[in-house]
């Protein structure tokens, strides 16, 4: 059986790159078509501890890669020679799993985001086009988000100042998209030290006053 | 016997139109996976192929040869990124230009790459010009049948002469050697310009003498950046930055212009 | 010595104690009944030339096939079981052949040469009839069209021939020689097969890398003269050469010379042998 179309879809993932790191952002709504149908996943997950992956698009197949992604973690971790793939290794490793995937005309429907230690941060699609990039945003994010990261988006950025501009976007993205909500995820990977993934948190002070002025 | 056939009979399920059995009622297809804006644009069945854009230009002297490349990736009219080489060395003499499909080019390259390790373990030399060319071809031609979507041009020098030659691809492996060649969105923008300053072709306001292609290197290095420049004015999918790689018996020197970003 | 033998010398791919596979020396040994070829090596050119025995008058002499062409480039000289040579030959010209379809250029001769003691060693005992399971370092690309060849039933037994592959390719002219060892060497010249120790010494004494081709010609079947029992004449030997294309290519033309041309070449020789110069 192919998946021919998704069904329970996630919507954008957005990431940045800084100087101490990278943030990667996303809301946490899974929609059945136009129906917010689960309103509280994870679309960021972090299988290993140096890299975490964001996705969207089918929300099953992202449950799948995300399965084999912690496969291969816990057979490394089997090994127990302290060998484990790097951030860049893992990314090569998803984009010929989406192309093979898509070769075989049974692709994974999703957008990926790979982001990891060492201020890793790249794509994979469902075809299996893979690059890295200082800002990245899937989906409708890569309509309204990712003019807005482009433009923010500055050599010398510290974290707290990407995560503000991620959530800034997200914000965006609930204003604008309709399969977006306000309830978000945000992790936060420096380039030394442990990750965070934060959970689940409402995005404040939303003004919807104007909504009353347009007719 | 004659009987109509029936396209749809020959279809898989995978490509008949009737709703998915899960399909949420009234279903608005999101573009979180194919990001298009309107629902009406994505296609009914999902196509394994997307049109990256891109052009790629390769040209030949007498000593010398070049590879260029814009670094563009768009899907329809966004840009996911705008650093995304087309280009890869194969030999120290050969270098390699994919325009079309991004995936399809990343897994060509991979492989083209092995192939040429595999070669080089086996004969121990690096593969000529000729070679990689046929080599090129064939492995087009072994997905005759699931065409990998990329359209390829390939420059190098001989590796006795040091003569400059460029091959021209379509994307199941047919190829020709030329001097001069332009694939892509671009091509039709950028190849014609080339014939006509490059090639030499139709400038009647030149003696016959002055027509044969005799552009130095330097020369064909201005004329590929103004080349560019004037297929980015014009095609939306070609822009961002050109990369080029000049090929000659001292080896290969990469150079990277800016192109416009609009 | 040849107690241990006799208990390790069944098994094609059993080591003896000492380390040493009999069933591929006693295939050496064989190589030594067979008829002398000699190989010789110059900047103009390679000669190989082979002695055939013909074992009655009634044979017609020019069946027996002891030379043959590879590819445009290169050709071999045979000495040992020549029906095994037909499957190392087959194995070769396809090898060349699928080296132009796939990079459109004429194959190295080294590469010939190993491609052939890639087959070399492909024998044994395993039932299962040779799936490529043996590691060989032969799989370049899928679709090789090789498939046929390695899904065949495998030799049981180890080659019994030797051969001696003349070729110019864009390093220029190159002399190999294979045996069932799967051994691969270039040599100056070289000779193979029952005279061969008498021979190699003849070669030593009065090989210079400098010579002519129509100096090496002599030289080769001069040698061949000096180890064959029957006296030789242009009918009971063979003689080939890669030399330079007319159009100066960067390959060989391969081409097996004419009773005629051979005559010429007997004619040149000195009357006689004068006691190894």
């Amino acid at each position: 059986m192919h998946t021919t179309e998704p069904i329970v879809t996630g919507a954008s993932v957005l990431g940045i790159q800084c100087v101490d790191g990278v943030v990667l952002g996303c809301d946490t709504l899974a929609s059945y078509g136009s129906l917010a149908r689960f309103q509280r996943v994870r679309r960021i997950v972090q299988p290993g501890a140096d890299w975490v992956l964001g996705g969207g698009g089918e929300y099953s197949d992202l449950q799948e890669v995300a399965r084999l992604l912690e496969t291969m973690v816990t057979r490394e971790y089997c090994q127990e020679d302290g060998v484990v793939r790097a951030p860049r290794a893992v990314h090569r490793y998803l984009a010929r799993v989406m192309y093979q995937r898509r070769s075989r005309l049974d692709p994974l429907f999703n957008s990926l985001v790979l982001a990891g230690r060492g201020r890793f941060l790249g794509v994979v699609d469902m075809y299996g086009t893979a690059f890295e990039s200082h800002v990245v945003a899937t989906g409708f994010g890569s309509l309204l988000a990712l003019p807005l990261l482009r433009k923010a988006w500055r050599p010398d950025m510290r974290m707290e100042e990407g995560a503000a501009c991620v959530e800034h976007c997200l914000r965006v993205l609930f204003y604008r998209d309709c399969r977006a909500l306000s309830s978000v995820q945000l992790a936060r990977v420096p380039a030394e030290g442990a990750i965070e993934v934060s959970e689940p948190y409402e995005l404040g002070e939303l003004q919807w006053h104007v909504a009353q002025t347009v007719a | 016997m004659d009987r109509p056939l029936s396209h749809s009979s020959f279809l898989p399920p995978l490509f008949s139109s009737a709703p998915h059995p899960l399909s949420p009622p009234h279903s608005v297809p999101h573009p979180s996976a194919a990001p298009s804006v309107n629902a009406a644009e994505r296609p009914a069945r999902w196509s394994p192929y997307q049109d990256n854009g891109g052009t790629v230009v390769a040209l030949a002297g007498r000593d010398y040869a070049i590879v260029a490349a814009d670094t563009r990736f768009s899907v329809s009219f966004s840009i996911p990124t705008r650093e995304f080489t087309k280009i890869t060395q194969l030999t120290d003499r050969v270098v390699l230009a994919s325009a079309g499909m991004g995936a399809d080019r990343q897994y060509l390259h991979k492989m083209l790459h092995t192939r040429l390790a595999m070669y080089r373990h086996q004969h121990q030399r690096d593969m000529s010009l000729p070679a990689a060319a046929q080599m090129l071809s064939n492995t087009l031609y072994s997905r005759r049948f699931f065409p990998i979507y990329a359209f390829n041009v390939l420059g190098g020098i001989d590796s006795a002469t040091g003569e400059g030659f460029v091959y021209g691809y379509d994307a199941i492996g047919s190829h020709e050697q030329l001097k001069v060649v332009c694939s892509g969105s671009g091509q039709a923008i950028v190849q014609p310009v080339l014939d006509q300053q490059f090639s030499g072709r139709q400038r009647y306001s030149v003696p016959d003498a002055e027509r044969a292609p005799s552009l130095t290197l330097e020369q064909a290095t201005a004329l590929v950046r103004d080349a560019f420049a004037s297929a980015t004015e014009r095609d939306i999918h070609t822009g961002d930055a050109l990369e080029m790689w000049q090929i000659t018996a001292a080896g290969v020197r990469q150079t990277r212009y800016e192109l416009r970003k609009d | 010595m040849f107690q241990s033998r006799s208990e390790y010398d069944r098994g094609v791919n059993t080591f003896s104690p000492e380390g040493r596979l009999f069933q591929v020396e006693y295939a050496l040994e064989a190589i030594k009944l067979g008829s002398t070829a000699v190989g010789v090596q110059t900047a103009e050119g390679v000669v190989i030339a082979v002695e055939k025995r013909i074992p009655s008058p009634l044979v017609e002499p020019r069946s027996i096939e002891k030379i043959v062409e590879v590819d445009v480039h290169a050709g071999a000289a045979l000495s040992g079981l020549t029906a095994d040579a037909r499957t190392l030959i087959e194995h070769a010209r396809r090898e060349a052949q699928n080296h132009r379809f796939h990079y459109d250029e004429p194959m190295p001769v080294e590469s010939i040469a190993r491609a052939v003691c890639d087959l070399a060693l492909r024998f044994g005992e395993s039932g299962e009839g040779g799936d490529d399971d043996d590691g060989d370092d032969n799989d370049k690309n899928e679709g090789d069209g090789e498939d046929d060849e390695r899904s065949g039933p495998r030799l049981s037994r180890p080659f019994g021939v030797a051969l001696l592959i003349a070729g110019w390719d864009e390093n220029g002219p190159a002399l190999y020689t294979t045996d069932p060892s799967g051994t691969c060497i270039h040599w100056g010249a070289k000779a193979i097969g029952a005279g061969s120790e008498a021979a190699q010494n003849a070669l030593q004494e009065q090989y210079r890398r400098d010579m002519r081709l129509a100096e090496a010609e002599v030289l080769a079947l001069r040698v061949l003269r000096q180890v064959m029992e029957e006296k030789l004449n242009a009918h009971n030997v063979e003689v080939a050469a890669v030399t330079r294309t007319v159009d100066h290519a960067r390959v060989g033309q391969f081409q097996l010379y004419s009773t005629e041309r051979v005559k010429a070449c007997v004619a040149r020789l000195p009357e006689t042998e004068t006691a190894t110069s």
